[in-house]
């Protein structure tokens, strides 16, 4: 069943747009997380959702009700914010207890509820401090039991790790993921880091300008994505493009195949039905990690600079053009020169020039 | 080298904080010596402690209904301090929460207001004054000082450190606006408004010349218009007058103290 829809949802801060017809399901207890870059409408979704801005135009349901003109604490929502917005001068206790205080529940009740949330996370040696006096994970965590105790039917979290450091964020990354399996909740996630999205989302909703780009599971949208912007914007490092052109007819064996340009290559097509016309200009995405040694093709790449990670080296290099990325497991003894970059043909895919996947 | 000069810097930095206060200091302790000394000793300049404090208590005491005349002026700066407080902080908070498109406008008349001398206020308030009935009573006193620009200025600028997320945060567990305001902005800004409390409050007290102009029968009248009727008198007390200054400096003096910590916090921003 689906918790949350949007339907045709806009939004204008006066003659400027920054939500274009959105159009969403959530599943009940579904982690959705919305990614995009810097100024793509994340926050202002979410806010929507939350009723603390205007919806322009569009539907929105919470639990199959229309809730355009819901206040806010009565849409079954909660809300985690990224500077966490505790209450400065109440106790953890109260700071967690207040939304129920004003919803008119018995003080018992809220009592209860209060011990039940700091119990599942923790908090209950922190009742009693303000939260100045906690640090910074330490008020993530009262944030998130100050939205657990409402028992919401929706969570709603803009950016919450990103005032952390990179240890707690991972650490806090794992809890909210327990959290969500344990509370069976309903989940939208604002993020703008990648591996916060991969690793937490059921699904995620790449958003560019105020519109839905994709919508799909993480691997999905690794996989098989629609466009190259949502091909550049998951995985990291970022998918290499290459200019290409589609090739007469002619790799001595008349298949479809295409020219990769900076390289003088060409490499045979298998399985599109849509490949336009010979001569058109494409462009073609490889990810850094699918270059391999047992590769069918190659490419002679000059390489620029090699990082050795450990874990991973990545070396850049290019053609005649832009500089491209190649990423091998471990540690490998690459270093100047010229790489023989190999790949094969099956794992590239293909965009028109206005960027959408060719299939 | 490097240590004789950092001692010979520090040094003057002490000398010329040392003379600093002296300057801040002597003509309060001119005062309090002069307070103990006959009107005759503090004409000649004596600089020490006399024997005359209880006959100047006398004689002040004989001058004016001193408990009514405190009173008077510590009714009229409390709320004065009340009511501009409670005004200015809402205006501010208004000005800088609220987007409408008259807003900047609006601000900056107000704070061109700022540029209008009192003195070109005085005639047109007293005839406002005068045709509400209010003249001799402290109300005339209160009402013109409580729609402070500069109090709203100072309100607003320190509402610009008030995290909005607060706001959202608030309206989400389910508060109304005069709620966020009363429940969540005053008391994380208490330290701005106690740096307000102190300026309005020492502002009121110590308020001058319209007083002088509205409160006309003797028992409306506050301690500063009694300092300086004693001292203007033909032949002035100075002793009464040393007396009258330090009862008129002291509020002031201890609100200053009492909230001296608020006061430098809310000076440098109530949220950290
Ligand atoms: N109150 C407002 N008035 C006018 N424009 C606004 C307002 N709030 C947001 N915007 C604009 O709406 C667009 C989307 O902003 P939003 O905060 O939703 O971006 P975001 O995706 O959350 O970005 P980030 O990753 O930086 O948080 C931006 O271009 C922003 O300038
Ligand atoms: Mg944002």
């Amino acid at each position: 069943m689906s918790e949350l829809s949007l339907r045709q949802v806009s939004k204008s801060f006066g003659t400027l747009k920054v939500i274009k017809d959105v159009d969403l399901e959530i599943e009940q207890g579904a982690f959705t997380v919305f990614v995009g870059p810097s100024g793509c409408g994340k926050s202002t979704l979410l806010r929507m959702i939350a009723g603390l801005e205007d919806i322009t135009s569009g539907d929105l349901e919470i639990g199959g009700a229309r809730m355009n003109d819901t206040d806010p604490s009565k849409r079954g929502i909660a809300m985690v914010f990224q500077s966490y917005a505790l209450y400065p001068h109440m106790s953890v206790r109260q700071n967690m207890g207040f939304a129920l205080r004003f919803a008119g529940v018995p003080k018992a009740q809220i009592d209860r509820q209060v011990m039940d949330a700091a119990r599942i996370l923790e908090l209950e040696p922190l009742l009693e401090r303000k939260p100045g006096q906690l640090s910074g994970g330490q008020r993530q965590r009262v944030a998130i039991g100050r939205a657990i105790v409402r028992h919401p039917k929706v969570f709603l979290f803009d950016e919450p790790l990103s005032n952390l450091d990179a240890e707690l964020r991972v650490h806090m990354r794992i809890e909210i993921a327990k959290l969500h399996k344990r509370l069976g909740a309903t989940v939208i996630y604002v993020t703008h880091d990648q591996v916060e999205a991969m690793t937490l989302a059921d699904k995620i909703v790449v958003l560019r300008a105020g519109r839905i780009e994709q919508t799909g599971t993480p691997l999905e949208l690794y996989t098989d994505p629609d466009n190259q912007f949502v091909a550049g914007f998951i995985g990291s490092p970022k998918m290499n493009f290459l200019p290409a052109r589609v090739a007469g007819g002619g790799d001595g064996q008349g298949g479809p195949a295409v020219t990769l340009e900076d390289f003088g290559v060409t490499v045979p097509v298998t399985g599109l039905k849509n490949l336009p016309a010979p001569g058109t200009r494409i462009t073609v995405g490889i990810r850094p990690e699918k270059f391999n040694e047992q590769g069918d093709q190659g490419l002679s790449v000059a390489i620029e600079m090699v990082e050795h990670l450990g874990s991973e080296t990545l070396v850049h290099g290019r053609g005649s053009g832009d500089l491209i990325t190649v990423k091998y497991p471990g540690i490998s003894a690459i270093d100047d020169g010229r790489l023989d970059a190999r790949f094969n043909a099956g794992d590239l895919l293909y965009f028109t020039e206005g960027g959408e996947r060719i299939r | 080298m490097d240590l004789y000069f950092q001692r010979l810097r520090g040094g003057l930095v002490y000398l010329f904080l040392i003379t600093a206060a002296f300057l801040s200091i002597f003509p309060f302790l001119w005062m309090v010596l002069g307070a103990t000394n006959t009107s005759a000793d503090i004409s000649r300049g004596k600089f020490g402690l006399g024997g005359a404090l209880f006959d100047n208590i006398v004689s002040f005491l004989a001058f004016a209904d001193v408990p009514l005349i405190l009173w008077n002026s510590l009714k009229i700066a409390l709320l004065t301090t009340l009511f501009t407080l409670a005004v200015a902080s809402i205006a501010g908070y208004g000005f800088e929460i609220f987007r409408s498109r008259l807003r900047d406008r609006l601000y900056r008349v107000l704070l061109l207001t700022l540029m209008i001398p009192f003195a070109a206020l005085m005639i047109p308030l007293f005839i406002m004054m005068g045709k509400l009935h209010l003249i001799n009573t402290h109300w005339a006193v209160i009402l013109p000082s409580i729609g402070s620009a500069f109090i709203i200025f100072y309100f607003r600028q320190s509402t610009k450190a008030f995290p909005l997320e607060l706001r959202d945060a608030a309206r989400v567990d389910g508060l109304k606006e005069w709620q966020i305001f009363l429940l969540i902005y005053v008391p994380v800004m208490r330290s701005t408004y106690a740096a307000a409390f102190v300026i309005v409050f020492m502002t009121a007290w110590n308020n001058y010349l319209w007083p002088l102009i509205v409160l006309q029968s003797n028992d409306t009248k506050t301690i500063t218009l009694v300092v300086s009727s004693i001292a203007s008198a033909y032949y002035p007390d100075y002793g009464a007058v040393m007396v009258s200054a330090i009862l008129a400096t002291l509020p002031t003096l201890i609100v200053f103290f009492l909230m001296q910590r608020q006061f430098v916090q809310g000076m440098l921003g109530s949220v950290k």
